[in-house]
């Protein structure tokens, strides 16, 4: 196993690379530059700020000179946020956003597999058909309708939870319930899907023969075989949750990293937008890591063929 | 299975625990003015800072030569006074000699020398270096052509003697003092901590309030600073929550976690009439400019026609907070501001003048494009100015929007024959609204170069009567605006807030300063 984590690890490298290489090339095409503004600057006050920033430079040195600090873990200086390093700004929101993601990873794994196992057990009853109805609606509303709609519920009509902001664990559930329910529906029909598979399958039957009862062979012998295609879920999914969602930052004003996907290009930040999309690569790298590990934990036939 | 389930609630009930406990509870202390900041401050270096909400702070952790009065005019802050040499080119300010820094230090005239010339030293790379281009030898200093600070025009003749030299008479000088970048700063604190001395901790300020905490991205806090000499803050802290979201932040303030709150366009029906709404106008002007060297707007009398093709009394009614519609470019609020300069609408007038250029009707007359930056209220102005030229004048303009950035670097590059931009006032000086246009401004996009103009700009920047002042600054936008018509205002924005009945002290200015240091909560 730790000689596939190791390479596994190592193929991440050149996939890092690729990303960063990428990243360059895309936001240097994309018209505008980090001190375009209303009010325009007068051209020896912008020849000193590109002088500063080394944007005075041609792109190859330009290019270099960020592999190199990079490969020094030096992300560089925001041209946004002066003063501030990328690292320190992604050490300050990625553990926000990392622990509200996991709470919703959390949330619509147990919502998800838990619907999805009862309408797959009760298949084509009401509960069935109920549950695949709000997991449609899940699927349906964007995450700022959601947000907004549990906010006047539960914020300004209940009076329930707080209407956002970041003080205390009371502050996390409107939004991780927010980010969870998109999940927790596909998750759902995932389950129900799978599950339906397996539940007509001979060893079920075998099981059922033996007179165990629903719940155990439900639990023991059909969720464990129908996972796989959750587990693969999984792993994108925890990658896009635990870097933050713009949207959701918004709405509730949570200090995460989400919002500099968007307000970094916004901004042609280009050290922030090389930052954080390098976080996300390097999130996703792992979580497929995870998921190949789950994979083996879960279903031995995979260990054999690693081997193999 | 039932291992799993077991990891997962260990894992819930880990992850739940681990989210933060601040201590203070956003419902707050009753002593604690909460409000919100449309975004994290970009940078508090003063010298440094450009946008409104580095301004916001600031102006609360800080204090210049001169502040503003409520009518926007400076008035003695850090310098108790100061005398102006008979040909107006030389300044001396008289420093308070109670004035100190957080750290009990006394406030020095090099205090503002060290600030001055850090701001100008290229090295600094200060995007607002050049706010102080009207003092002796800066431009030559920040632009290179001299390495050494000596022949910058400001010295600190003692400790509490500051003498600013100037290129020329200008007579908006004392409102370029209160402006963040000219704020004196410390030597020692800033070359002692380096990039981070901006943070809390290491931040030494001489202003009302210290900064006692920034959580990045997410809250600002604020507690008097007892050293200042000009009067305690009654308020016992300052919570500057970083909320982007006006929505947000109107829905915090109703469920009275914040004592006052920006009111967003579709809760304005609710909230009129209301006493805890107020309103008041910004020095902010919203215009579409022409190419003038792109056809068909080459020609005046087609520009003309556009600009008396509009009713600008719809943009209130469409963008709906209380825009005030204009034909002039000079602000309500600001001084020489004349209301009845810039053409009426006039359709019939329009029509005529388009017939005149070749027109008649409309007819022949070749589809152009209107650009504008991608954004809900843009894309309503365009589609109402849109329908207004083909109602009124029955021209065909097509709308073609650009994400912000793209849209600049076109505005730079080749601007369009129609454009949208806006200015918000630095300073409360008409100067700082007309030399935009002037031929030798960058940010200039129309390509109009009109010498009379320009002479009017130059010489009532130093023009030391206010009637010959009004008549300079008037005739140069009838010239801009009735004559070349070169842009077409549309309006002024304007500021729309709800403050709780308890909060007593705050003023809203036209320039959307908040100084936090007069406000008094009495709260039930």
């Amino acid at each position: 196993m730790t000689r596939f984590i190791i390479h596994r690890l190592a193929w991440g490298i050149p996939v890092l690379w690729l990303v960063a290489t990428t990243t360059f090339i895309l936001m240097h095409i994309v018209p505008g530059g980090p001190f375009d503004q209303e009010k325009l600057l007068p051209p020896e006050i912008r020849a000193n700020i590109d002088a500063k920033y080394h944007l005075d430079k041609p792109l190859l040195s330009q290019y270099v000179f960020y592999l190199q600090n990079l490969v020094h873990g030096d992300l560089g200086p925001s041209y946004k946020y002066i003063g501030r390093d990328v690292t320190d700004i992604i050490k300050e929101t990625f553990p926000v956003s990392l622990q509200l993601g996991l709470s919703a990873v959390l949330i619509s794994v147990l919502i998800g597999v838990g619907a999805g196992i009862a309408a797959a057990s009760r298949a084509r009853s009401w509960v069935d058909h109920t549950g695949m109805f709000l997991a449609t609606a899940g699927i349906s509303i964007p995450s700022f309708v959601l947000g907004t709609l549990l906010i006047m519920i539960f914020s300004f009509k209940l009076r329930l939870f707080p209407a956002a902001l970041w003080e205390g664990w009371r502050y996390g559930i409107l939004p991780a319930i927010t980010l969870a329910l998109l999940p927790a529906a596909y998750i759902a029909r995932l389950t129900r899907s799978s599950m339906l598979e397996v539940l007509h399958q001979d060893f079920i039957r075998t099981a059922r023969a033996k007179g165990f009862g629903e719940g155990y062979v439900l639990f023991n012998h059909a969720l464990k075989n129908s996972v796989t295609p959750v587990i693969s879920f999984l792993g994108p999914l925890t990658a896009t949750l635990v870097t933050g969602s713009f949207v959701v930052e918004f709405i509730f004003s949570i200090p995460g990293m989400g919002r500099y996907f968007i307000t970094a290009v916004t901004n042609r930040d280009y050290p922030l937008i090389m930052g954080v999309t390098l976080v996300y690569a390097l999130v996703i790298v792992l979580a497929n890591i995870g998921v190949d590990m789950m994979y083996s934990w879960i279903d031995p036939r995979m260990r054999v063929k690693k081997r193999a | 299975m039932k291992w799993i389930t077991f990891g997962a609630i260990i894992l819930a009930v880990g992850f739940l625990s681990s989210f933060p406990f601040s201590g203070m509870d956003a419902s707050g202390d009753k002593r604690t003015f909460r409000m919100t900041l449309s975004n994290e401050p970009p940078t508090l270096d003063w010298n440094l800072a450009t946008d409104s909400v580095s301004f916001t702070v600031l102006i609360n952790l800080m204090e210049g030569l001169t502040e503003y009065d409520d009518a926007l005019r400076p008035r003695p802050a850090v310098a108790r006074s100061w005398d102006v040499s008979p040909d107006g080119k030389i300044y001396h300010f008289h420093i308070r000699k109670d004035a100190r820094w957080s750290d009990g230090k006394p406030v020095t005239a090099s205090d503002f020398e060290y600030s001055w010339k850090r701001l100008l030293d290229p090295k600094t790379a200060a995007e607002y270096a050049y706010f102080l281009y009207d003092v002796e030898g800066a431009e030559d200093y920040n632009t290179g052509k001299v390495t050494r600070s000596d022949s910058v025009g400001v010295r600190a003749l003692d400790d509490h003697t500051l003498e600013v030299r100037l290129n020329k008479a200008v007579v908006f000088f004392p409102s370029i003092t209160t402006f963040m970048v000219t704020f004196p700063m410390r030597r020692d604190v800033v070359e002692r901590y380096e990039t981070s001395w901006t943070e809390p901790g290491n931040i030494v300020t001489n202003g009302p309030f210290v900064l006692e905490s920034w959580h990045h991205e997410y809250k600002l806090t604020l507690r008097p600073n007892r050293y200042y000499a000009g009067g305690q803050p009654a308020v016992k802290a300052v919570a500057l929550y970083i909320v982007n979201q006006p929505s947000t932040a109107l829905t915090l303030y109703e469920t009275g976690d914040l004592e006052m709150a920006n009111l967003p366009p579709e809760a304005m029906a609710s909230y009129r009439g209301n006493a805890e709404y107020t309103t008041g106008p910004l020095l902010r002007g919203y215009y579409y400019g022409f190419n003038v060297q792109k056809p068909p707007f080459t020609d005046p009398r087609i520009r003309r026609a556009f600009s008396m093709a509009i009713d600008r009394k719809e943009f209130p009614a469409i963008l709906n907070r209380g825009e005030l519609p204009a034909s002039y470019w000079i602000p309500p609020g600001m001084p020489y501001h004349n209301s009845a300069i810039g053409l009426p609408f006039d359709p019939a007038g329009a029509r005529r003048l388009l017939a005149e250029a070749g027109y008649p009707g409309g007819r022949g007359f070749p589809t152009v494009t209107a650009a504008f930056n991608t954004g809900p209220e843009n894309s309503l102005i365009a589609e109402n100015l849109q329908a207004q030229w083909k109602r009124n004048l029955d021209v065909k303009i097509l709308l073609d929007n650009q994400e912000w950035k793209v849209y600049l670097k076109r505005l730079q590059t080749d601007p369009p024959p129609l454009f949208r931009l806006g200015w918000g006032a630095d300073y409360p000086d008409p100067d700082n609204f007309m030399n935009l246009f002037t031929s030798t401004s960058g940010n200039n996009r129309t390509r109009w170069k009109n010498e009379q103009y320009d002479e009017l700009i130059h010489s009532a920047a130093t023009m030391r009567d206010p009637v010959a002042r009004q008549s300079a600054y008037d005739e140069a936008q009838r010239i801009l605006l009735e004559r070349d018509v070169a842009i077409m205002p549309l309006f002024v924005a304007t500021q729309n807030w709800v403050i709780k009945p308890y909060v007593g002290g705050l003023h809203i200015n036209a320039l959307e300063l908040l100084y936090l240091k007069r406000i008094k909560l009495n709260r039930p």
